[in-house]
């Protein structure tokens, strides 16, 4: 008796500690008549537009009665997301509308079972829906390489030269003439070094090659390309070279600087640094936080050659399992993709408007844009938008971790641009 | 078997069982997983034999991460171990005033967590904006870029693991400073013994039991520690500088979705481990002196 007693103790709390740790999945099946419910999963944490995705829910739920959206944050951004999907769809309660972001392009594409969005778009009756109010680029941004359109665009950002107009007033610069190509940036930050004494240049250094990619391909030369059906890297070229040289150049003689991303945004900020090549993104936490006032420029150019710059941010994939809810997700989407609603997810975020025509909405964007000048800036820029490479294969991911180490060879002057990219591109090109 | 031992058994069962199934389940599991190349969704997982483990040995990035985790526990036995045992002796035999207020300023870092200590000294080691960059600057010196640069990004990285670590540690010498026998100092004294003289025939021996756990304590805890600050401000980087046994298990997982390799890392870390308990128990622990 003693015995069973004490062994029941310990089975009980061996149950406990396990119902602890297991994770309960937890999926609202309500079954109140006709009413369709479906999961919306974001990554909008509170501080980055989590009260505008509560405030969009409500309303579409309002206006849409026999329609329930419920919808779930996924800490960790889309990493976190992803490996979240991952679960569901292996225990088959998927979601219906997910963002995702541009960089797991490929990997969502390889490893789930998606709704490609021309079919429920014609499906819902709606077959031109997408076509008729996207621009074609921003509609490739979200479409695999064989052009399955695998998801439809939700937010974009774009990368943009922010300057400090007093160190520029400070050097001699004209502030309302902020530098167009890389020759005047580079000449710029030269000039701010030998005048001010501050530091000239800084471009992000995420954990990614975002703003790389954009001088790279701005300078004519490519991240990857097909050889013979198969994915190869493509940045061993002069093309890539120079332009990467230009930002290695910077930081040797003294006015570019090469730091981690927060170490440059601080410097920015406290107003030690001329300009900072990062995301539009960024802008409302710059201008809120600089005691200057912040400006942005357009990613600049290299003389002669067409500019174009990769989109950060998130489409929008459906992953309903039956057509009722997959007819539900695309009444969500169309309402999220309104010029209203985007609206106001642009002014929650800062994130950009993938549609066009949002920006001349009189309902609530066009006075927030004719109010700020570097929106309008990073928005004439939706036009030069191009797709964020994304590596293939299971060994994508650490291929891209490969190309931001030789960024910290390249900037540190290790080697050369050339030398560095050659070298990079032979390991990348065995892993793929 | 007796009934006195098997009680003794089911009493030792509830904690036993946790253990098993919370750390020994999981090493083995982590075994199996190394053999397989896998991305954690793939419903098949591809057996693919001691390939990772030949793919590590064939790479120049093992010896780079090896010598770089050698280095981080080096810095890290000097900050966080031989710093404290110095300080502890001062406090304890050689300072009589402010003892009190020295004990908590000393021991109040340790209080905050490591993320919150990674962003002040993101701060602090600015190049351009920081409060060291300035001090420099008094002697017209360029403050370096400390997380771009290969071994110094180590060297700071432990001054931040040093900084939260320090206190924790030097409470515990502290308190094995402050237990040695104060008869046995002052019979020392009164036989004219030199401070150095009390330090290493009286102070060195009946600490040892202590030391020897904050040695192992720093060693072990002080690697896993280096986690937070490495993922928060470096990823690695720059160019795998800063990177660690402990790191690359955490960046092929979560990072590059690549399972199996990176349960090759976690045997391989595993290894290193056992190889250094087996070393202190051998060599070490016969040195040292405990009371009971």
């Amino acid at each position: 008796m003693n015995l069973k007693k004490m062994l029941a103790g310990a089975m009980v709390s061996l149950l406990a500690v396990a119902a602890l740790t297991g994770c309960g999945n937890e999926s609202k099946q309500a079954d109140s008549g006709k009413k369709v419910q479906i999961e919306y999963w974001h990554v909008a944490a509170e501080s980055f537009g989590g009260a505008t995705v509560k405030e969009l829910v409500a309303d579409f739920n309002k206006t849409h009665p026999n329609i329930e959206v419920v919808a779930k944050y996924n800490p960790d951004m889309y990493k976190g997301l992803t490996q979240n999907l991952q679960a569901a769809i292996a225990s088959g309660k998927n979601p219906d509308v997910v963002q995702m972001g541009y960089s797991y392009l490929n990997y969502a594409a390889e490893n789930f079972k998606y709704t490609d969005l021309n079919d429920a778009f014609k499906q819902a009756g709606d077959p031109k829906f997408m076509q008729d109010n996207f621009l074609p680029n921003v509609l490739e941004l979200a479409q695999t390489d064989d052009g399955k359109q695998i998801g439809l665009p939700y937010s974009v950002s774009v990368p943009v030269l922010y300057y400090n107009p007093e160190i520029f007033a400070a050097a001699g610069l004209d502030p309302e003439n902020p530098p167009k190509n890389w020759k005047e940036v580079a000449e710029a930050a030269k000039v701010i070094k030998e005048k001010t004494g501050n530091m000239g240049f800084f471009m992000q250094e995420y954990a990614d090659n975002w703003t790389q990619q954009a001088l790279i391909e701005s300078n004519g030369g490519a991240m990857l390309k097909k050889v013979d059906g198969k994915t190869v890297a493509a940045f061993d070229t002069p093309e890539a070279a120079e332009a990467y040289q230009v930002i290695a150049d910077m930081v040797k003689d003294g006015s570019g600087l090469h730091a981690t991303n927060e170490e440059g945004f601080q410097a920015y900020l406290s107003g030690k640094l001329g300009m900072v090549c990062t995301t539009i993104g960024k802008r409302a936490n710059f201008e809120k936080s600089a005691k200057f006032p912040v400006k942005a420029a357009p990613f600049p150019v290299f003389e002669g050659k067409e500019l174009k710059v990769p989109a950060g941010g998130n489409f929008l994939m459906i992953f309903s399992k039956d057509k009722e809810k997959e007819k539900a997700a695309v009444e969500f989407i169309k309402y999220l993709e309104s010029p209203e609603a985007l609206a106001k997810w642009s002014t929650g975020t800062g994130y950009l408007p993938p549609r066009k025509g949002v920006a001349e909405d009189p309902k609530g964007f066009k006075k927030i844009v004719d109010e700020n000048k570097n929106i309008q800036t990073a928005l004439a820029m939706m036009p030069k938008v191009v797709k964020w490479a994304s590596f293939p294969g299971a060994n994508g991911l650490q291929a891209e971790q490969l190309l931001i180490d030789a960024r910290d060879i390249i900037l540190s002057g290790k080697q050369s641009a050339a030398d560095a990219l050659h070298q990079t591109a032979e390991k990348i090109n065995n892993l793929l | 078997m007796s009934k006195n031992s098997r009680e003794a058994l089911l009493y030792i069962f509830p904690a036993a069982a946790l253990f098993l199934i919370f750390f020994y389940w999981p090493l083995l599991q982590n075994i199996y997983l190394s053999f397989f190349s896998w991305n954690m969704v793939s419903p098949t997982m591809k057996f693919v034999g001691i390939e990772n483990f030949t793919d590590l040995f064939a790479s120049a990035e093992l010896l780079k991460i090896l010598l770089n985790t050698v280095l981080f526990v080096g810095i890290m036995l000097v900050l966080n171990f031989v710093l404290p045992y110095i300080y502890s002796f001062v406090l304890g035999h050689l300072v009589h005033r402010w003892t009190a207020f020295y004990r908590s300023a000393l021991f109040l870092p340790s209080t905050l967590s490591l993320a919150v200590a990674s962003i002040l000294f993101l701060w602090i080691y600015n190049p351009l904006a920081g409060p060291l960059s300035i001090v420099l600057g008094w002697f017209d010196m360029e403050s370096p870029r400390w997380f771009k640069e290969n071994y110094l990004v180590i060297f700071a990285i432990c001054t931040i693991i040093g900084w939260k670590v320090f206190g924790y540690n030097l409470i515990i010498m502290l308190a094995a400073m402050v237990a040695v026998p104060r008869e046995m100092i002052e019979a020392a004294k009164l036989e004219n013994a030199s401070n150095w003289v009390i330090f290493k025939k009286i102070i060195l021996p009946m600490t040892s039991s202590t030391a020897i756990y904050v040695f192992t304590i720093t060693v072990v805890f002080g690697l896993q520690y280096v986690l937070v600050p490495v993922n928060m401000l470096t990823q690695g980087g720059p160019d795998q500088g800063s990177s660690n046994l402990v790191y690359i298990i955490y960046q092929y997982a979560f990072t590059f979705f690549q399972t199996g390799k990176s349960a090759a890392y976690a045997v391989i870390t595993m290894v290193c481990y056992l190889v250094f308990l087996y070393v202190k128990n051998k060599y070490l622990e016969k040195k040292v002196y405990y009371e009971n």
